[in-house]
């Protein structure tokens, strides 16, 4: 068991000011069988209304709206985690078949294909040793650069030039796991160190009905130090923030994301 | 019975004339251009004796139930899934699955609230569902304003002939609105008059006195809907009968790039603050591969033998499917599930060469992209052409209203082919529309 204090901190900056600016945010660690999350703090400014939810893949969302006029917007959450990797998150079965087809986003190419037909075929194998499998082999074919690729790039497209970020790394795994029609998610959540947001892939073990989660970027099974956002088919379903305004010209956006263990 | 057709005829030109200036249009995109143009309207009237209606009429109703039990349980429980009564892979990988949806219960339960079954009637006289529409299907402002016209220009006509109103649309919209209305008024929001079926969006606000709004007309203020008038004033929406798509409709939770949506609307629907009509995600039904499993959803949802019968249809996903796809293709009609309006349908007869082994080979490598369908042969039906009544393939839309109960408006709409053996009777691809008379007796 380890505990972990944790803020994330998000400011959008605008060139010139914008006003009517609705937003969707999806940054907000929930507690689940893996993960007890306490002394939660979130500010997020400006807003005149906001209200919570929880989306479809039960991730808690907090939407709103900031009338007047501003040129910055910023949000800023803290609270400390405490996570038993021992444990796996229950899932629920009557929502699994949809993590089983591909997505937009995970989508496979002709280049996933070919990738996928140098494995051997799936038998005797779990979902869970199998995706290990896959992804110990795209560790070797694929390599971290950052600035190559972007929020909206493809598995395809990243497998294609070989190299990308955490994204890349969860998402082309997902689509390899999908042409197997393995039920697997996209995971968002913040690791040790300061930066910006990682993110992971669960696969479905039907077994045990629970989802297990591990790190591509990585190639390592998730322990104790990884804290889970908002888990969905893709990197969409995760998106952190979805937000329209009038206005604005350009606008930059900050992310600075700190966990260190907590005494 | 025969019709009064002299006296139809004299008037053909001058209800076109009248419809013109109604402005009874619609518009097309074509290569990136926007043009508007006149919908041809036919003056004879397609019939529908009583009985033969009164059997459409249970078999729409039934039909309509069974489909909206259906949307019901995909969003939640799935059972018809778990049951192996439909395959998932045609819900979860089909365009119409909305994923925000599963699991949101919309007012009063009602997903389906306007839907435009599409039928044609065969030769032999029986009669087959063609397609589910259920999204936004649009069409009855056209023989509602046609029938107006009619009356007027020669009233002799419906004064011998029993014919069911048909003007009455416009009440039941509004009661399927006010139905699932959560307090405040019932608005109807067009994506503006560049949309294909702006006429209609008009028509409807004018003859249901609902408000036409624009998205920037609406705002969600602390969990609630309003409409902001031209005076700036602000009065609280229960329903929105949106004439926008899913993927429009809110760019907080879907397409962050529409200008035409309302930020956060589907929020409040989550939580039952707004009705939208009809219900995002209902496009699951319409899905043409899930067409294949309606009859089964009727028996299965209902414990019932469906009513109205699919035209015969095969999905090539299964084996056996396309193995009798494969050895009867040259007398199938081949369409593409993720096309509408007309477009991605093939008459696998009109294929030769090259063209038809490459067309083989994307249906085998796809298989879940297509349906094939015995081609039926249509009744024929009259239409006025240069002086004389000509034969010409025609379809019926009929709808479908549901409130507590489902309701079949009695009336339709009848869009027929201007060109010789085309089976092709879409709007966006040139045919024109008729009068549907529903006889009361």
């Amino acid at each position: 068991m380890s505990r972990l204090h944790y803020s994330y901190h998000m400011q959008l900056s605008f060139e010139s000011p914008v006003k009517e600016h609705y937003f969707k945010l999806r940054c907000f660690p929930s507690s689940d069988e893996r993960q007890k999350i306490s002394g939660e703090h979130i500010k997020i400014f400006p807003a005149h209304f906001s209200n919570s939810e929880r989306d479809s893949f039960g991730n808690m969302c907090i939407y709103g709206t900031a009338l007047q006029t501003h040129s910055r917007f910023s949000v800023d959450v803290s609270g400390t985690a405490e996570i038993n990797a021992l444990f796996n998150v229950k899932a629920d079965t009557n929502r699994i078949p949809v993590f089983k087809y591909e997505t937009k986003l995970t989508t496979a190419g002709a280049n996933i294909r070919a990738f996928h037909r140098t494995f051997p075929p799936l038998s005797y194998m779990t979902f869970y040793e199998r995706a290990v499998f896959m992804m110990e082999r795209l560790f070797e074919e694929f390599y971290y650069m950052p600035g190559k690729t972007g929020v909206f790039t493809t598995a395809e497209e990243a497998f294609s030039l070989g190299c990308g970020v955490c994204q890349d790394y969860a998402q082309i795994l997902l689509t390899l796991c999908r042409i197997d029609r393995i039920p697997c998610r996209y995971v968002t959540g913040m690791i040790p160190g300061e930066g910006a947001t990682h993110a992971w892939t669960e696969i479905y073990s039907p077994e045990s009905s629970e989802w297990i989660a591990i790190d591509p970027t990585h190639n390592r099974k998730c322990d104790g130090t990884y804290i889970k956002i908002s888990s969905g088919r893709d990197s969409q379903d995760c998106a952190i923030n979805q937000g329209v305004f009038t206005g604005g010209g350009r606008q930059s956006q900050e992310i600075k994301v700190i966990v260190a263990e907590a005494f | 019975m025969t019709l009064a057709e002299d006296e139809l005829y004299k008037h053909s030109d001058s209800v076109n004339e009248q419809l013109a200036r109604y402005g009874v249009k619609f518009g097309i995109y074509k290569n990136g251009v926007f043009h508007e143009q006149l919908f041809p309207f036919d003056v004879i009237p397609r019939v529908i004796e009583h009985d033969e209606f009164a059997y459409l009429e249970r078999g729409l109703k039934q039909r309509v139930k069974a489909l909206n039990e259906f949307i019901t349980d995909i969003y939640s429980d799935k059972k018809i899934i778990k049951d192996g009564v439909i395959a998932e892979e045609f819900v979860y990988s089909g365009s119409g699955w909305l994923i925000q949806c599963d699991g949101v219960k919309p007012p009063k339960g009602i997903y389906a609230h306007i839907s435009g079954i599409d039928l044609v009637q065969g030769k032999d006289g029986s009669w087959y569902v063609l397609e589910d529409n259920l999204r936004i299907p649009s069409g009855a402002s056209y023989p509602m304003t046609a029938r107006y016209i009619c009356r007027n220009s020669f009233p002799a006509v419906f004064e011998r002939y029993h014919i069911e109103n048909n003007r009455n649309y416009a009440e039941l919209l509004s009661n399927t609105m006010e139905y699932v209305n959560t307090g405040g008024r019932s608005v109807i929001l067009t994506p503006g008059r560049y949309n294909a079926a702006y006429f209609e969006h008009s028509y409807f606000a004018e003859q249901t006195e609902a408000p036409l709004v624009a998205g920037n007309d609406l705002i969600v203020e602390n969990e609630h809907l309003f409409f902001i008038d031209y005076s700036g004033k602000k009065e609280r929406v229960g329903t929105v009968y949106r004439r926008i798509s899913d993927e429009y409709l809110d760019p907080v939770n879907f397409n962050r790039e529409s200008l035409i949506g309302v930020p956060h609307i589907f929020d409040i629907y989550k939580k039952g603050n707004v009705a939208l009509v009809n219900a995002p995600g209902n496009g699951v039904a319409d899905d043409k591969g899930i067409y294949y499993f309606v009859p089964a959803m009727v028996k299965y949802y209902l414990g019932e033998e469906p009513i109205l019968q699919n035209a015969p249809t095969y999905l090539p996903f299964y084996e056996k499917d396309m193995k009798y796809v494969l050895e009867n293709f040259d007398r199938l009609v081949i369409k593409d599930v993720a096309e509408a309006g007309g477009y991605g349908v093939v008459f696998a007869s009109k294929l030769t060469g090259e063209k038809k082994s490459e067309f083989i080979a994307m249906l085998k490598a796809e298989p879940r992209r297509f349906i094939a369908q015995e081609v039926i042969d249509f009744l024929d039906i009259d239409i006025y052409e240069d002086g004389k009544p000509v034969p010409r393939k025609a379809d019926l839309r009929a709808f479908v209203l549901m409130a507590e109960e489902p309701i079949v408006w009695k009336s339709g709409l009848t869009r027929f082919s201007r060109r010789v053996d085309s089976f092709i009777v879409n709007s966006s691809q040139g045919g024109g529309f008729k009068d549907t008379w529903v006889m009361a007796e």
